[in-house]
């Protein structure tokens, strides 16, 4: 009973003030309509510039909540985001700021192999991710648990993942040797 | 001698202080603290003015601290008794004597024998009322409310000195209230 008492006040404060993102905030590279919102007071405006990350204000200048596309270059930007409101009286808050992690991650080219073919590492950047996909053993590529075919394999990291496709074929069948 | 003594002391008293204002009294509606934009009613009452030396009453000047605009005269003076003349509105005047006058109510003469920069015979007792809006801003400005009453002996209208010291009549004292501007964490759906 205190457990669930415990779980429904945590799901009202989550509707009730939103969730908060922890800083920096990561974004994956080239992403589009990222949505950033600070609670609204509706008598007030807000101004919100984006300096870093290559990103650019999409929609919502002026009001809570905005939506940002951003860049392909990867890296930490201080204060990309950063936000002032400005009351009815027409004073100005202090400034908030939000600093972004763009992070690009890859996956290298894999294959194709054949089947019977040892465990190859798929090496995705930056480290510390999680493959998914059939063939999958840990960080490695196994061709012969993946079987004949072509394989999605993907590569996943602080929300953003990319995938390749793992081709493993066939052994080639080689004839007995014929005398003419 | 004991007698003699006592006139002697008030004459001194009077001489020192010179005041002629008595009873004054207000009332400011809404009480304050006060934010941006609030509109304030003030009621000022001079319950009577002590003309010593013959010494009349002459003008009311109304002190705003830097925090309120709009001043608006509602009810001019009403003075009890009889008076050759008017008060008028003005926003700044200077009498013959120098004195820089305004915003408020001052008395202008109009008896054929006498003189504009005389005050009014009137000894009171004088209500006005007048209304003032806190201006729009983001600091604490200051919001003193305060009334000044002259005698026609600062104006150079009367030559025989006296009221010369009465201290502004203090109504409010406060400065604006500013609500803190709180905004949330930047958050990222």
């Amino acid at each position: 009973m205190k457990k669930l008492i415990t779980i429904l006040f945590t799901i009202i404060g989550l509707v009730t003030y939103g969730q908060t993102t922890i800083n920096p905030d990561t974004v994956c590279a080239n992403a589009t309509g990222e949505q950033y919102f600070v609670t609204n007071t509706p008598t007030s405006t807000y101004t919100w510039t984006i300096t870093g990350g290559g990103g650019t204000l999409q929609t919502g200048q002026g009001t809570n909540s905005i939506t940002v596309d951003w860049g392909g270059v990867p890296g930490l930007y201080s204060n990309a985001v950063y936000v002032f409101e400005t009351n009815s009286s027409n004073c100005p808050g202090a400034l908030v700021n939000l600093d972004v992690y763009v992070l690009q991650i890859g996956l290298p080219v894999l294959g194709p192999f054949c089947i019977g073919d040892p465990l190859a590492a798929l090496g995705g950047t930056p480290l510390g991710g999680t493959y998914t996909g059939t063939g999958v053993v840990g960080n490695d590529f196994d061709p012969v648990v993946a079987g004949l075919g072509t394989h999605v394999i993907t590569y996943s990291l602080g929300g953003c993942s990319t995938t390749i496709n793992v081709t493993v074929n066939s052994n080639p069948v080689t004839g007995p040797i014929q005398h003419f | 001698m004991k007698k003699l003594f006592t006139i002697l002391l008030l004459v001194i008293s009077l001489t020192s202080y010179s005041q002629c204002v008595f009873n004054q009294s207000r009332t400011i509606t809404p009480a304050g603290p006060y934010s941006p934009g609030q509109v304030v009613t003030v009621d000022y009452n001079l319950g009577h003015f002590y003309q010593l030396n013959v010494n009349w009453i002459i003008a009311f000047q109304i002190n705003l601290g830097a925090g309120w605009t709009n001043l608006t005269p509602l009810v001019a003076p009403i003075g009890g008794g009889s008076q050759s003349g008017y008060w008028l509105w003005d926003l700044q005047n200077t009498f013959p004597s120098g004195l820089n006058f305004g915003p408020g109510w001052r008395f202008v003469n109009t008896t054929w024998w006498g003189n504009p920069d005389w005050g009014s015979q009137s000894t009171g007792p004088f209500t006005m009322r007048f209304r003032v809006t806190v201006d729009q801003t983001c600091t604490p400005d200051n919001l003193s409310i305060s009334m000044s009453v002259f005698g026609d002996c600062l104006t150079g209208g009367w030559s025989n000195g006296a009221c010369c010291s009465d201290p502004a009549y203090n109504i409010y004292n406060g400065v604006v209230q500013i609500s803190p501007i709180i905004t949330s964490s930047i958050n990222h759906y």
